[in-house]
């Protein structure tokens, strides 16, 4: 044990990192946005559609939530070039988060549409709301809400899963510290550097998640 | 692409195949046990020293909360790394199997030292009040009060996070742990097509995640039940 650390020697890599973290803040905001509308669609079609488009969004989620997200990137990565469709590592990190999370959303977002209760709805078919209304001053209110906490959540976790983009090599704050330390060979001092940043950056979208949840929404959210 | 699939299964599924396979399945089934078992015991002494409210607890409890919060925020990735690095600078010769068990230990830790405290807290004040106006120590409180009240709530996520947890030894592979992602790269590597390979590699987490998933959502339902009687 004659190791002395020697943070000097990935200093000047500091801003070399901190583009790759913008970069993994990019991919979890897309992934996150595209599964958003992946799972509003899917809850709707879970909540309002027939028995078979439920059993279709059922299949989609079992299976997406049930095998690893590695795995299902890998197969688009390295099994869709068999049948022509050739994408970058950046898309197909890209599109596999997104699916993912669509599974993920889906989920979430019919818990959310399920604590609508049916006499709140009767009170606003009594007040004589339209559909629209309903939705608009009843429904969206009451799921904004509820669903808030959660989705946040998830946003967090989407963005700690970024990380998985590295293996494909994806040049983001992973994928950069493992060239920072393929050339430095300085392995704890940039992993540990790469692990603060990632604390940092989910400690201050946990924080200024849950003040735009408190102040918009009135959700019951603890900010640290 | 299909006929070619059809051509290659057989030799993909050949004995000694199946064997790695079948070896790299309890691999990972054998990472994700080792987790979820010494996560539970260390998360449950975790969440119980942040209960005491004197003031020589409070060091204790400031590392259980730094120790919780640390590694939630740090992608599994990363603390993988930093853990095989630092084993390899201590110069402890231990197998690949052994570090990724520790990294699993610490993150299974983590997350499941914060379910626990989840249902510590959702048993009433009154209870704990109650206990303490018995004369019970925290333990006892603990053991013979808030425990088996707070199990049915701790039961659901803690299934939910073993599900997650399963599917996250997958990155194990990246440190070199022969375990199903590994042996499904080293097969395609081998020169079978991806999609024979990976797709048999979803089908087998799949055969492992789902049987669990659907366990953890029948307890949650009699549990739900059993609350509300």
């Amino acid at each position: 044990m004659s190791y002395t650390l020697q943070y000097g020697q990935i200093w000047p890599y500091l801003p070399f990192l901190l583009d790759g973290a913008l970069l993994s803040l990019q991919i979890a905001f897309l992934a996150f946005c595209g599964g958003l509308f992946i799972g509003t669609l899917g809850a709707a079609g879970k909540t309002f559609g027939g028995p078979i488009v439920k059993r279709l969004i059922n299949v989609y989620v079992v299976f997406l939530t049930n095998t690893p997200q590695l795995v299902q990137i890998y197969f688009l990565y390295f099994a869709l070039p068999d049948v022509g469709i050739l994408l970058s590592s950046y898309v197909a990190v890209l599109i596999g988060m997104t699916l993912n999370a669509g599974a993920y959303l889906t989920e979430i977002q019919r818990a959310g549409f399920e604590s609508v209760r049916q006499t709140e709805m009767e009170a606003a078919e009594t007040l004589g709301f339209s559909r629209a209304q309903q939705i608009r001053y009843v429904i969206m209110p009451h799921v904004a809400r509820v669903l808030f906490p959660p989705l946040s959540n998830h946003y967090i976790l989407m963005t700690l899963g970024t990380s998985m983009a590295a293996i494909f090599g994806v040049e983001e704050l992973t994928g950069r510290a493992f060239n920072v330390n393929a050339e430095t060979f300085r392995s704890i001092e940039v992993f540990s550097v790469t692990a603060l940043m990632y604390i940092v950056i989910t400690v201050a979208a946990t924080a200024i998640l849950a003040v735009i949840g408190r102040v918009l929404l009135r959700a019951r959210m603890r900010i640290i | 692409m299909l006929d070619r699939l059809i051509e290659e299964a057989p030799q993909f599924f050949s004995y000694y195949n199946v064997i790695f396979l079948g070896k790299a399945m309890l691999a990972t089934i054998g990472l994700s046990a080792v987790g979820c078992l010494t996560g539970i015991i260390a998360g449950l002494a975790l969440a119980l020293v942040r209960l005491p409210t004197g003031v020589l607890w409070w060091p204790a409890k400031v590392i259980a909360v730094f120790f919780t919060e640390l590694f939630r925020r740090i992608p599994f990735l990363v603390t993988l790394m930093l853990i095989f690095f630092a084993f390899q600078l201590t110069g402890f010769d231990l197998s690949l199997f052994v570090v990724a068990c520790i990294a699993v230990f610490l993150i299974a830790t983590a997350f499941l030292s914060e379910i626990i405290r989840a249902g510590f807290e959702a048993v009433h004040r009154n209870q704990w009040d109650a206990a303490a106006a018995m004369n019970f120590s925290l333990l006892e409180t603990v053991r013979y009060v808030v425990l088996p009240q707070a199990w049915r709530i701790i039961l659901p996520p803690a299934f939910g996070f073993f599900v997650l947890f399963i599917k996250d030894t997958a990155l194990a592979s990246q440190i070199g742990v022969v375990e199903l992602t590994y042996a499904g790269r080293v097969l395609n590597n081998k020169g079978f097509s991806a999609a024979l390979v990976f797709g048999t590699m979803l089908v087998l987490y799949f055969a492992i995640s789902y049987p669990l998933a659907r366990l953890g959502v029948r307890l949650e339902a009699r549990l739900a039940k059993a609350r509300h009687r």
